[in-house]
């Protein structure tokens, strides 16, 4: 990671930036002070926030058009993963065109910080981080995500399929 | 002996030796998939080119032999040129499967690919396909996508383990890797057609999907399947030991190992270990067993004591307990349990031997050496009459290779007192009761010692990791039975150099090393 230095001489006049920020919050204040009604408040869990598409939350795992798994059990996800969250065991499968499959994935999600590395290591769009970030459970066991719950938790509606497909690839020689 | 000069350093050779001979003694890095030294040139990966002074066109190193004077160079952008462009013929057909491929990781074109690699393909046509996980036999699957078809397996099959059930069939593009009709890869030595392969063609089935190489340490030791002493390396992790490949020693086995030697990791993992000691129906840690059963030995005297040893140990441990058994109890009857004395001469001509033992000579070595000719007879008579009250054993570590194990078991048992001293899991000693201890021992990647093989080799094994660390040694065995306690070597505790005198000093402590590792790749 390369770090970025501005050591010109304006970057030494920090006051006004901070006076600029200031003055944002007093405006914000003064405004919710004498008109209540518009305040910008949110009833939560009522009402929630969007975020933007770009945020990463929990992961999802892709699935391929028949709704089988798209992970190869490759595990560069598992190495490249930082918190060393990630366990894979791969296993043969029947059908030479797959030949390799995981028969078991398993996100111990508190230990992740959601970096986004394992979805940039995927070489096959496999793990992606998805929208969602509620996700209470009751105690620890709820929080390492299987399989099962990865890629096809009831609001993935039966999974969420790739676009780069396996077959598709094969046809163009690929 | 001709002097070239490789690279601009001077080398100087045997006679007949070829360039790509002359760079490894040089220590110059060349490309190279089809050549390997222990098989014959072939020549057909085209990749180990290099420029010679006064020859317009590049040359093969594998197959042109080094002259007096001759100025090599594989360093120049003409044979960086040349092997880009050869790369990209044979990524031509090649599929970029690898994260399914078991060799990525240590992938010869992956490698090169790296180095010399044509990012951008110039190939207008798709790739031909060819089968995928084709069943070559008991042992090994084949890929023939992934094939560059440099042949070194079927020069294998031809030249090593002489069984030629491999061929190159068809022709261009279309050639593919096969068997001959009716005749599956199915000899003794198939799994080092997976070790040569250069890329990820060939896949050993046992090792297949287990686990990525990168997760794997690896550490040098010696087979211990028989009493030839192949030199290896052992791959492991945390979870236990996955594989076993040959490393090369001239002088022993070149540059194979046979199948069954390979299953040697079997029995010193975990699942296959004894994990506690038992002493008379008590669980307990090993060396508490061990203790216990010291004070049977003590209170049995002279020639009731006797010590029943199979040649699966080091050197150093038989000196330990025979001295022990010698010098502290008075006893010679020191015994050797023979597995198949018929077939210890046998001997299939390339490496496996019939004496499934690694360490016979030694055994017979240290035994020579105290004097001892007790035969089993002795030991038999000795059972049938009770003058042999306590008998300690010290079990086989691969059983598989003692066929007659439970008669054995059955005749010792007969003791009063039975201690035995094994690594693996056994139901039928487990099931024994009475007065028997059951010591859990360490196996040979666990421990450093010496094995001679069968013609009088010595060599050196050291510690590669610890799979049960409560387990002992035969030495650490020896010293507890004679009553005596285990000195700990102290480790030199892991602390800072530059501490204040008056800080508080932490516990000493080893970092996980599986930790370390991750940054290095």
């Amino acid at each position: 990671m390369s770090v970025m230095q501005n050591n010109s001489e304006k970057s030494k006049w920090y006051l006004p930036g901070v006076l600029g920020g200031l003055s944002v919050t007093m405006k914000h204040m003064v405004g919710n002070l004498l008109n209540r009604k518009k305040m910008m408040t949110l009833n939560y869990p009522e009402q929630m926030n969007d975020y933007s598409p770009r945020f990463k939350g929990n992961h999802v795992l892709t699935v391929k058009k028949d709704g089988s798994l798209r992970c190869t059990a490759c595990m560069l996800c598992a190495t490249n993963c930082p918190a060393e969250c990630i366990k894979i065991v791969a296993a043969e499968h029947n059908d030479p065109a797959v030949e390799k499959f995981p028969i078991a994935y398993e996100i111990d999600i508190l230990r992740c910080v959601f970096c986004g590395f394992c979805e940039e290591a995927c070489p096959v769009d496999a793990i992606r981080l998805g929208p969602e970030w509620q996700t209470p459970a009751l105690n620890g066991g709820q929080f390492i995500y299987d399989i099962n719950h990865l890629a096809y938790r009831p609001n993935l509606k039966g999974g969420i399929q790739t676009h780069v497909d396996d077959e598709e690839r094969h046809k163009q020689g690929i | 002996m001709p002097k070239c000069t490789i690279n601009g350093k001077e080398v100087e050779v045997k006679e007949g030796t070829s360039i790509i001979e002359a760079m490894q003694v040089s220590g110059d890095r060349i490309a190279h998939y089809c050549w390997h030294p222990g098989l014959s040139v072939a020549g057909v990966c085209r990749l180990c080119v290099v420029e010679i002074e006064g020859n317009p066109r590049v040359q093969i190193a594998c197959n042109t032999m080094v002259t007096e004077g001759m100025k090599i160079n594989n360093t120049s952008e003409k044979v960086k040129d040349t092997v880009k462009w050869g790369l990209d013929f044979h990524l031509i057909n090649h599929p970029l499967d690898c994260p399914i491929c078991d060799q990525a990781g240590e992938c010869g074109l992956q490698d090169q690919y790296m180095e010399y690699g044509k990012y951008d393909p110039e190939m207008a046509e798709a790739k031909v396909k060819k089968h995928k996980v084709v069943d070559l036999g008991p042992t090994v699957v084949l890929d023939s996508e992934r094939c560059i078809l440099c042949s070194r397996c079927v020069r294998f099959t031809e030249e090593v383990s002489k069984t030629n059930e491999l061929g190159l069939f068809n022709r261009g593009d279309r050639t593919e890797i096969g068997t001959h009709d009716g005749m599956p890869l199915d000899n003794k030595y198939s799994l080092n057609t997976v070790d040569i392969c250069p890329v990820g063609a060939l896949t050993s089935k046992d090792f297949r999907f287990r686990q990525r190489v990168w997760y794997l340490k690896d550490g040098d030791s010696v087979c211990n399947g028989c009493s030839t002493g192949c030199n290896i390396k052992v791959y492991y992790n945390k979870e236990g030991l996955f594989r076993i490949k040959p490393v090369y020693n001239e002088q022993v086995n070149g540059h194979w190992m046979c199948d069954s030697g390979r299953n040697a990791y079997k029995f010193v993992n975990r699942e296959a270990r004894l994990l506690k000691g038992i002493a008379r129906g008590t669980e307990m840690a090993p060396g508490a067993a061990a203790k216990s059963a010291s004070e049977v030995l003590k209170s049995t005297s002279g020639d009731a004591v006797a010590l029943v040893l199979t040649a699966q140990y080091t050197v150093e441990e038989y000196e330990a307990i025979i001295k022990t058994f010698v010098e502290e109890f008075k006893t010679k009857k020191v015994f050797f349990w023979i597995n198949n004395k018929e077939t210890f001469d046998s001997f299939d001509g390339l490496l496996s031997r019939g004496d499934k033992n690694p360490n016979t000579k030694g055994l017979l070595k240290v035994m020579e050496k105290y004097g001892i000719s007790a035969t089993w007879t002795d030991l038999s008579a000795g059972l049938a009459n009770g003058s042999i009250k306590t008998v300690v054993v010290a079990g086989p570590e691969n059983q598989a290779v003692f066929p007659e194990y439970n008669e054995k078991l059955k005749e010792l048992s007969k003791a009063q007192n039975l201690i035995w001293m094994q690594a693996g899991k056994n139901e039928a000693l487990t099931a024994l009761t009475g007065n028997v201890w059951i010591i859990p021992m360490k196996t040979f990647v666990e421990k450093d010692g010496t094995f001679i093989n069968h013609s009088g080799l010595e060599q050196k094994i050291k510690k590669v990791t610890n799979v049960v660390s409560e387990a002992l040694t035969v030495t650490e065995a020896a010293l507890l039975l004679s009553g005596k306690n285990l000195a700990m070597p102290m480790m030199a505790p892991f602390m800072p150099t530059n501490q204040r005198p008056d800080q508080v000093e932490l516990e000493a402590r080893k970092k996980n090393e599986f930790v370390f590792r991750r940054g290095s790749l």
